[in-house]
């Protein structure tokens, strides 16, 4: 659907004339004449106005009754009052009713400071009580969640967050029980209300019925600075504003920005704030000790001096390997400091996923055939392509659910792991877990009527009626088709990607196009800027091609590299093959790792960790999945003796011969620009609060020329047959990861191993719900819970990968594996 | 007075199957209709002036018409919800005649283009959903509801569902999203259901009394209905009358007759002995009249212009014997047990309502407080999402203007017998009249 037109239309209000645009509430429109309306329960972000609370009732010339203006839409020629006596007392009353039950605790409540209702009843309410009986009690405060804690006596009853619950995040746990004034918010039975998005109900709340157990009592409003700047903890990167008081990041809310997070944040992403003040964070630099063998801390001289020495030493012999967190500047340095300092061209951001040749990914960044995050919202159908959003991409799961409810998007899904947005899709299909070329291809035979469809399908273990359904949706269900995709469907099946988006002309519309999902937050910019190993920055061939990661871990684990150079990146924890990465790093020479938490696999391995930046303290840019480049700004000092990590790695640079030429963050910031051409003379004041998307900007003529196709699509391999045994499918929860783990707060919800089964292999296995088992494929196995899952495919297990304890990295290798799950 | 029309021999035993009523004559409105066109229809139940019958009193053929015309799926609902209190009526059609509305509902679907239709029952009315659903039965058999309606293309189903006993379900928007398997709260309006009503479909939604006049509406024609009754209130209306009066019950009469000879003539007034005190004109939701209103004649018009309003018909007559407090505080507890919740004035304001009336009938009260509360009520009418807030508001504000002294001697009586002695001056600060 496209987006709507904005035309604007002419209305009095109070005597002023206002223009705004056609279809706007009254409530928003009289924003532009400088008018404030009061509101509780609108919020455009919830849908559609419901009317509940009243207080917005204003005069419209002509109806006889006040008309709520948030959900009058403003016309042409409308003449309209806010401050007449009748609307005056029409507002004195509905906040004179809402006082009624409201326990005015505000001295002792979180809210107070910051609250609508505060506000409304000084600016629109009568200043006087005349409420004489008892107020409404109930038990307060309780746990509505482990996160959040509910006071009903301070409720309006305005159902922002039942709405959120049930319209939002259709997690539909949310409802008003009883009736009428003895209405009060929970869950049906009284269960907790966990769901990945709960926390926005807290923000939502326009009194404080609804707080964050996180933040409560930890301070008010006068003593706290708010700071914005960017999530890093997954490729969304949601714009945050950080709530800052004595050096300490206390809170996480959202900083609305339609063209990335549309105002919504992900639980982890708004409380696993609570790992940057970690009891366990590496707060100064560590050097292993020759005599104890034990990592002890030592003076930033010393730690820059060894690790200098160790790179030196091993030259061009050293790998490097990036983490999703890393900015555009460090990783920029960091290939400097490789591809110039060292000589070598080792180095990777793709967590261990294969290389994938710079004329695809020229093609692939193509701007014509670049898709938006709002373009979600307003595509005809979209076709989310081996990514689960809620784990992979959080914030995208809302704005696709949004797209569907609210502007008929047709869904597809097509993944190996059944999706939470399945229940959304017109159509859903699976394929067998690693079988994405085989798919891709089928659909791509099946759009071009090449045929071999059924032969393409028998590979994919896919469905080929569903991959007919699927053609004549993308085909027919109307022009501006997004296909969301992962980067984790790996490199074979991009050419079979790039040839349906030539099918379906995706280049040729402005709402159509494909999205990636990057594997790290900023995986994309770290490609652009030249962090890999067969291209350097601005996606420009490399003048020598170096190992991939998994060739890293190879090489290193044969003796072939010295030294190994970890900027936040954890291959142990994160990468496939696990065991593979435990020797990389044992016998890799010298291992230099920049880390703010300390991973098991650094405590026995690392030579030197320098101390990481947590993303509240780091001054650079990242790029988010659709080419917006967008800045992080320090909101707290660093703790301990950490120091700013571009100057670490221009130290290091510096002790092994590389002069780097910088002696602020932004002077990176201005070499990144210089050598990206399509970023070409963006400044960090043009980026600002809200990101600007370089396909937008002229630069973008600079992108490097792309192929044109058709593209070579290879010959995929089938997937194997279970047999007996079990095709082992993975992927990485959004609670799977180290700083939920060191976040108090979210502590109870860090991923634990659990083997997905189908009801059919359940049934054969003779294994029940919660049963232990042991997955293995040869001498490697992995301990987990059975979960026995209705829509699982029968003949795959699917596992976690990056749990704290048993991750599925354990048993993923290069080619996709058959399993054996046996009762442990 | 005309010959009765709705209720014409309601008691003959066996009207409630389809043998007795098409030996009436039942059904033959249907066949009639259904050689005409559906603009055909519609032009009687315009030129019927055939106002709802639910309480509202919107002119049926004219919602008709605001439906639009074309292929969609359209709606008809019936709002057999009838919880209004004093309201019986449609009770006892359903329960004897059953058919008439069944027949009712296929013409007018006819007319307005709707091929499903519902009733919504409230879940009280057990009996009278056993004997709709028999007839249901009885009429698919017979071949009025299903496809290809007696060889004329039009196709209906009708499926009835019975609500739980919410009020607030009575109120068409809440109705609707009672039927579609919501929480019954009241829709913001617009849009109306014409255009999005039930499963975001046009609908039509009439009071099960206005749907069973449409047979006779079409046996007669509408300009002959039209006849009947006065200017503006055409047409015959159920009333049901209650409270203190000798025999209270169901009645048929030609809209404008006397009050007068409605309470005192068909329902015999208070017993011997007993004045009556104010009355409720239509339903508990109407402000209330006092006795030299019964000469006015009983319509729209009329009671609109006394300051009430004909609502459902249903007349309660109270007598001297009562205290006009206590049915305040009744009424009260009525309409805060039914608000949905959904709006601040109506949740707020019918609870802080009856504190206040409890705090007048527990003794703990001073004359101020009835400020307070007719204040409260202004601030209620009007503001609210759907009519229930103004349906508490509307009656407690007519009866503290009109009987203020009796309220006033009550709380001073209640004083005393609680032991607090005279009420004190009210406050220096003028904060009472804040609002008033």
């Amino acid at each position: 659907m496209p987006r709507p037109e904005r035309q604007f239309v002419t209305f009095s209000i109070d005597g002023r004339e206002v223009s705004a645009p056609a279809g706007v509430m009254l409530a928003d429109g009289a924003k532009y004449g400088d008018i404030e309306i009061p509101v509780f329960c609108y919020e455009p972000k919830l849908g559609a106005p419901v009317g509940a609370c009243r207080m917005c009732l204003v005069e419209v010339e002509g109806i006889p009754k006040l008309q709520t203006a948030c959900s009058t839409p403003v016309k042409d020629g409308m003449v309209v009052h806010t401050q007449t006596a009748r609307v005056r007392e029409a507002q004195n009353s509905v906040v004179e009713f809402l006082l009624v039950n409201h326990p005015l605790d505000c001295p002792v409540c979180d809210k107070g400071g910051e609250c609508p209702l505060q506000d409304i009843t000084f600016g629109w309410g009568r200043g006087v009580s005349r409420m004489v009986e008892p107020k409404r009690h109930f038990r307060k405060p309780l746990e509505l969640s482990p996160l959040i804690a509910i006071d009903r006596e301070r409720c309006i009853l305005c159902y922002r967050c039942v709405r959120f619950s049930q319209e939002v995040s259709e997690d539909y746990q949310l409802i008003l029980n009883e009736r009428g004034a003895s209405s009060f918010v929970g869950t049906f039975d009284g269960h907790p209300y966990v769901a990945p998005f709960s926390g926005n109900i807290i923000e939502l709340c326009p009194v404080g019925a609804l707080t964050s157990r996180a933040y409560r009592f930890r301070a008010r409003p006068w003593d706290i600075e708010g700071s914005g700047s960017v999530c890093t903890h997954c490729p969304a990167q949601c714009n945050v504003e950080f709530t800052v008081r004595d050096e300490r990041v206390l809170r996480v809310l959202a900083r609305d920005n339609h063209g990335v997070d549309d105002g919504w944040l992900c639980d982890k992403g708004r409380f696993a704030y609570q790992a940057i003040h970690s009891e366990e964070r590496v707060v100064e630099p560590l050097v292993r000790d020759p005599q104890s063998g034990e990592l002890v801390p030592a003076t930033w001289e010393y730690a820059l001096d060894v690790a200098a020495a160790a790179l030196s030493e091993a030259g061009a012999k050293t790998g490097a390997l990036a983490g999703g967190t890393t900015t555009n500047e460090e990783g920029f340095l960091l290939q400097r400091l490789m591809r110039e300092g060292l000589g070598s061209a080792d180095l990777d951001a793709r967590a261990g996923l294969p290389p994938v040749a710079p004329e695809t990914q020229r093609a692939l960044a193509a701007p014509a055939l670049q898709a938006t995050i709002p373009d979600l919202e307003f595509a005809h159908t979209v076709l989310v392509l081996g990514t689960d959003p809620i784990d992979d991409v959080a914030s995208l799961d809302l704005r696709i659910r949004k797209g569907v409810r609210r502007n008929g998007v047709k869904l597809a899904v097509a993944t190996s792991r059944p999706s939470a947005l399945d229940p959304n899709a017109r159509l859903w299909l699976r394929y067998a877990p690693g079988a994405e070329h085989a798919f891709v291809a089928a659909l791509e035979a099946e759009l071009s009527g090449a045929g071999g469809v059924q032969e393409l399908c028998d590979k994919a273990d896919a469905d080929p009626k569903a991959i007919a359904a699927l053609a004549a949706l993308l085909k027919d269900g109307g022009e501006d088709v997004v296909i969301l995709w992962s980067q984790r469907l790996g490199s074979a099946p991009l050419h079979a990607l790039l040839n349906v988006a030539a099918a379906l002309r995706l280049s040729e519309r402005d709402g159509a196009g494909l999205l990636e999902v990057p594997v790290g937050g900023n995986g994309r910019g770290l490609r652009e800027v030249g962090v890999q190993p067969n291209a350097g920055a601005g996606l420009a061939d490399a003048k020598k091609a170096g190992k991939s990661a998994r060739e890293i871990a190879t090489a290193a684990a044969n003796g072939q590299l010295e030294a190994l150079y970890l900027l936040h990146a954890d291959p142990v924890r994160d990468y496939a093959d696990r065991r593979l990465w435990e020797a990389a790093l044992s016998e890799a020479g010298a291992v230099i790792a920049h880390a703010s938490l300390l991973s098991g696999a650094l405590r026995a391995t690392a030579t030197v960790v320098f101390p990481a930046e947590s993303y509240a303290e780091k001054e650079g840019t990242i790029v988010n999945l659709d080419g917006r480049v967008q800045r992080l700004r320090p909101a707290i000092g660093r703790p301990g003796s950490v120091r700013a990590e571009w100057q670490v790695l221009a130290d290091v640079a510096k002790r092994v011969g590389l002069d780097v030429g910088a002696l602020t963050g932004p002077m990176v910031t201005r070499q990144v620009v210089a050598a990206v051409p399509f970023y070409a003379g963006l400044t960090l004041e043009e980026i600002g609060g809200k990101g600007v998307r370089w396909q937008e900007r002229e630069a973008a003529a600079s992108a490097p020329a792309a192929p044109a196709g058709p593209f070579e699509a290879g010959e995929p391999l089938a997937a194997p047959r279970p047999n007996g045994a079990l095709r082992l499918g993975t992927y990485r929860s959004i609670w799977a990861a180290p700083e939920v783990e060191a976040s108090p707060a979210l502590k109870f919800l860090s991923a634990k191993q659990q083997a997905e089964i189908s009801p059919v292999d359940a049934d054969r296995l003779g294994l029940d719900n919660g049963a232990k088992v042991s997955v293995s494929a040869g001498d490697a196995s992995v301990l987990a819970k059975v979960f026995v899952r209705g829509n699982v495919p029968a003949g795959t297990v699917f596992l976690a990968e990056a749990t704290a304890e048993q991750s599925a990295t354990e048993l993923l290798g290069e080619e996709p594996r058959l399993v054996e799950v046996r009762p442990a | 007075m005309a010959d009765k029309l709705l209720f014409d021999r309601i008691d003959e035993p066996g009207l409630d199957t389809i043998e007795v009523y098409q030996r009436r004559g039942g059904y033959e409105s249907l066949k009639q209709a259904l050689r005409m066109t559906p603009e055909e229809v519609l032009q009687n139940l315009l030129d019927s002036g055939l106002r709802g019958r639910g309480g509202a009193g919107f002119a049926m053929g004219k919602k008709v018409s605001f439906l639009p015309r074309g292929g969609m799926d359209k709606y008809l609902v019936c709002n057999a919800d009838e919880s209004e209190p004093g309201t019986f009526k449609d009770r006892e059609l359903m329960q004897k005649s059953p058919h008439m509305l069944i027949e009712g509902m296929i013409i007018a679907a006819y007319a307005a283009g709707a091929n499903r239709s519902f009733i919504y029952i409230r879940g009280e009315y057990e009996l009278q959903a056993m004997k709709l659903e028999a007839a249901l039965i009885e009429a698919r058999q017979a071949g009025f509801l299903g496809d290809d309606i007696l060889g004329s293309g039009h196709s209906q189903t009708l499926v009835l569902h019975r609500g739980a006993g919410a009020y607030i379900c009575g109120e068409e928007t809440g109705l609707l999203d009672s039927l579609e398997g919501k929480r019954g709260n009241p829709r913001l309006k617009p849009p109306f259901p014409a255009n999005q009503g039930l499963y975001q479909g046009p609908t039509l939604i009439n009071n099960v009394e206005t749907l069973a006049t449409v047979p006779h509406i079409i046996k007669m024609t509408g300009t002959e209905y039209a006849k009947l009754g006065v200017e503006n209130s055409a047409g015959t209306k159920l009333i049901s009358i209650s409270g203190n009066v000798q025999r209270p019950g169901n009645y048929e009469i030609e809209l404008g007759m006397k009050a007068r000879d409605i309470i005192y003539g068909l329902a015999g007034g208070p017993e011997p002995g007993r004045e009556i005190k104010f009355w409720f004109p239509g339903g508990s939701s109407s402000p209330v009249l006092k006795p030299e209103d019964l000469e006015l004649g009983y319509d729209f018009d009329s009671m609109a212009k006394a300051g009430s309003m004909l609502g459902s018909g249903a007349i309660i007559v109270v007598d001297d014997s009562n205290s006009v407090v206590d049915v305040a505080l009744t009424l009260a507890k009525f309409y805060r047990h039914e608000s949905c919740g959904k709006c601040t004035p109506c949740r707020e304001g019918t609870n802080w309502t009856v504190k206040m009336l409890q705090r007048i009938h527990d003794g703990d009260a001073t004359p101020m407080d009835l400020d307070i509360i007719a204040s409260v009520q202004d601030q209620i009418m009007g503001n609210c999402l759907c009519v229930l807030g103004d349906a508490m508001a509307m009656p407690l504000s007519s009866m503290v203007a009109k009987f203020r002294d009796e309220f006033e001697q009550y709380i001073e009586e209640a004083r005393e017998r609680a032991g607090l002695g005279a009420a004190p001056d009210p406050s220096p600060i003028e904060i009472a009249g804040a609002a008033a």
